[in-house]
């Protein structure tokens, strides 16, 4: 039995649970079952041995490994499973079937996409979490998240027909579809992967879909968002793109843009939103920066760590605000403030959250930042390093003290609600624990940070990695201390620009303005434009029917009887020249 | 009136109990105005008008400090500028300042009125069912709606 369910790739059982829950009305037995998967799927995954196909399948000639795993699908997994526990959680008040299944399915399809071993599978399950998410947008209920919703599917099918595109060329060439490191992008198919795995990873410019459509999500819903797809694109990209210099680049501007829009973003879920996209380009970069096997272990060591404490905090964040956004109807930050007073522990968790991906040495964020700093200032590369240091100052900008100062510090806002509900509060606090946990030192070896290194796919070069160093901690320090003095500074000189209610304008300005403005536009010119146009087809067609009728039609010019002897003659004497002609060419 | 059961008749353990139980539900039931009482307990100390010059000059000497300390660490870093006393300090500082000051003219720049895509949107389906309803700021489309 134990050798049979160790063949079971645990996000189909998380699937499978999904669409029991779509059609089971009993609600606590449903959550039951939502919270009880996870936790049932991290037993499956641990008992499942590493580095072989576990279950293999053949369809349509293609050689299909629908399990298997290693170390680093394993971290990934294993943070995806976590998520969806701590998700199931956090949804205990609702009583939303479609919400409950789609939630767990679309943490499954991520899990199940994670363990599969040939292209294809991934590619299916890929699509599926496209298809299980897009419904945590659209339950909102509201018009501007359906639009959003359905821009998102649109972008998101987009990826995946890409990525179908480019399994097409690889297989052509390869012979072969199981999931190894592209040499280089010139290889056939690897640049249609790298846009696919890219558009789902929020490169810039093709970021918006995330900035655009997790806002609108549900209360619960943009928690669930927060951890699965772009960090699926991120494993992805580890798996197929190690070394890729061109993503050190995309990593590097990646963490540095978002920064800017977060200042002057008002809605404080955007602001994660872009967080999210911050936090992707350091693991984007580290990924460009690790090469596959011997190569480069400290920086996909960085990558996988920043992953995994990333769902984490990324998700207490998204569900503080969601408590903020359940009590009060809103994440504006004017008109937030003040709420310590009415919600003291969502506050406290929100702040660990806060200094988790400030990376605040004895919190997550810095064990696993720690990493990829590292391996880009070994690699000698100044201006990335350089660009991810501003980058880090910037998150501490935006997540560690925008986020908790604005919605429950700053000014009073004057509203009293009722602090989060106690599920919400505990899936915050188990979060918390996790971000605290990882981030201490290994005073117990095995334990703190060490638990978390053990778990990075090159295990040993991890554990000689030590982060809480003197030179460390004082530089972390220095540079996270003396930000919250520009800020305390900035504050009492009345530098700090206001919050201020609006929509900012980013690059799906192009096809949300320009875009939709362009084909409306065209629609009405073509209104007007279209009849005339017939009306002058049908006039011309008309007169060469006309003329055409004229002269062949039986009473036309062309039947009549002297015209028609004539043309007989001149035909025959053409006919005599070409012949003659054939004869001379041919003797 | 007096309480006629004897001292040693009483169950102690009970007492605790029940105790611990009246400080727990005052600890969680918010007073009248709506605070929370474990804010006062948490952040009680942020509402002292003392609180923002101390913290300004805390941060200052801690920010002092940690300068002070690096003159008196060696340091070695794969990036050679980053060896300079005070290095993280100053990129933490003048980055975090770059990027607030920046928002004063990219707000200017790229910030529009909350319709401006025609829809402001509003909170989702499932908030607390007791939030009084936001006024309806979404845009109406004659189109659409009971026909007449």
């Amino acid at each position: 039995m134990t050798g049979l369910l160790s063949l079971l790739n645990p996000g189909w059982l998380l699937i499978a649970v999904g669409l029991v829950a779509l059609f089971l009305p009993m609600r606590r037995i449903r959550q039951g079952l939502t919270i009880a998967a996870p936790i049932a799927a991290i037993l499956l995954v641990s008992l499942a041995d590493r580095n072989i196909n576990l279950l293999t399948a053949n369809a349509l000639g293609l050689e299909m490994v629908l399990y298997r795993v290693d170390n680093l699908s394993y971290i990934f997994g294993l943070a995806f499973l976590l998520a969806a526990l701590l998700n199931a959680i956090y949804a205990w008040h609702t009583d939303d079937r479609l919400q409950d299944g789609m939630s767990i399915a679309y943490a499954g399809a991520a899990v199940a996409a994670t363990f599969s071993g040939d292209m294809m599978t991934l590619f299916v399950f890929w699509e599926l979490t496209a298809v299980t998410s897009v419904f945590l947008i659209l339950r909102a209920g509201t018009r501007a998240a359906y639009f959003a919703s359905m821009r998102y599917l649109g972008v998101q099918i987009l990826s995946g027909v890409l990525l179908l595109a480019g399994i097409g060329y690889v297989y052509q060439s390869r012979g072969d579809l199981s999931i190894s490191a592209f040499t280089s992008l010139n290889e056939p198919g690897a640049m249609l992967v790298f846009i696919a795995l890219g558009i789902k990873a929020a490169f810039p410019f093709l970021h918006n879909w995330l900035q655009d459509s997790y806002p609108k999500a549900t209360v619960v819903g943009a928690v669930v968002l927060s951890a699965f797809t772009t960090k699926l694109a991120v494993y992805a990209f580890a798996r197929m793109f190690p070394g890729q210099d061109a993503l050190i680049w995309i990593g590097a501007v990646m963490t540095v843009f978002p920064v800017f829009f977060a200042v002057i973003e008002n809605d404080l879920r955007k602001v994660l939103a872009y967080s999210l996209n911050n936090q992707v380009g350091f693991m984007i970069c580290a990924i460009g920066v690790g090469t596959a096997g011997v190569g480069n272990a400290l920086a996909l060591n960085g990558a996988a760590a920043h992953a995994f404490c990333h769902i984490i905090y990324k998700g207490l964040l998204f569900m503080s605000m969601g408590a903020v956004l359940y009590r009060t109807g809103t994440t504006k930050a004017s008109e937030l403030g003040g709420l310590y007073k009415s919600m003291p522990w969502t506050t406290i968790f929100c702040i660990i959250g806060a200094m988790s991906i400030s990376a605040f040495p004895l919190f997550s964020g810095f064990a696993a930042k720690s990493l990829t700093m590292s391996a880009v200032g070994k690699e000698g590369l100044t201006v990335v390093w350089l660009m991810l240091l501003f980058a880090s100052a910037g998150v501490l900008e935006h997540s560690g003290i925008k986020i908790p100062y604005f919605a429950f510090f700053g000014h009073d806002s004057g509203k009293r609600v009722k602090e989060a509900p106690f599920n919400m509060l505990l899936a915050m606090g188990l979060a918390a624990f996790i971000c605290i946990a990882v981030g201490v030192p290994a005073i117990v070896p095995g334990f703190g940070y060490e638990w978390l290194y053990n778990l990075l796919p090159y295990r040993e070069e991890a554990m000689a990695y030590h982060p809480f160093t003197l030179d460390h901690v004082l530089t972390q320090m220095q540079l996270l201390v003396l930000a919250i003095f520009a800020f305390v500074m900035l504050k009492r000189l009345g530098w700090y620009p206001p919050e201020k209610p609006g929509v900012v304008l980013d690059s799906d300005w192009t096809y949300r303005k320009a875009g939709y403005g362009l084909a409306t536009w065209t629609g009405t010119v073509w209104q007007k434009v279209g009849p005339a146009l017939t009306a002058i087809f049908f006039k011309l067609t008309g007169r060469a029917y006309n003329r055409i009728e004229a002269a062949f039609s039986p009473r036309g010019e062309l039947a009549r009887g002297g015209l028609a002897t004539g043309m007989a003659t001149w035909t025959a004497i053409l006919l005599g020249f070409v012949l003659l002609l054939s004869f001379i060419t041919a003797g | 009136m007096s309480d006629n059961t004897p001292n040693d008749t009483r169950d102690a353990s009970g007492r605790f109990v029940k105790q611990a139980a009246e400080t727990a539900h005052r600890l969680h039931t918010p007073s009248e105005d709506g605070v929370h009482p474990i804010s006062k307990i948490l952040f009680g100390w942020t509402e002292a008008e003392i609180t923002g010059t101390a913290i300004f000059w805390g941060v200052g000497i801690l920010s002092a400090f940690l300068i002070v300390v690096d003159l008196a660490v060696d340091r070695h870093e794969y990036v050679h500028m980053a060896e300079a006393t005070g290095f993280y300090a100053l990129w933490g500082f003048a980055a975090f300042a770059f990027v607030v000051l920046m928002g004063w003219p990219l707000g200017r720049l790229l910030r529009r009125s909350e319709d401006y895509y025609g829809d402001p949107g509003g909170p989702p389906a499932d908030i607390d069912p007791d939030v009084p309803a936001a006024p309806d700021t979404s845009p109406t489309y004659p189109d659409e709606g009971d026909e007449l």
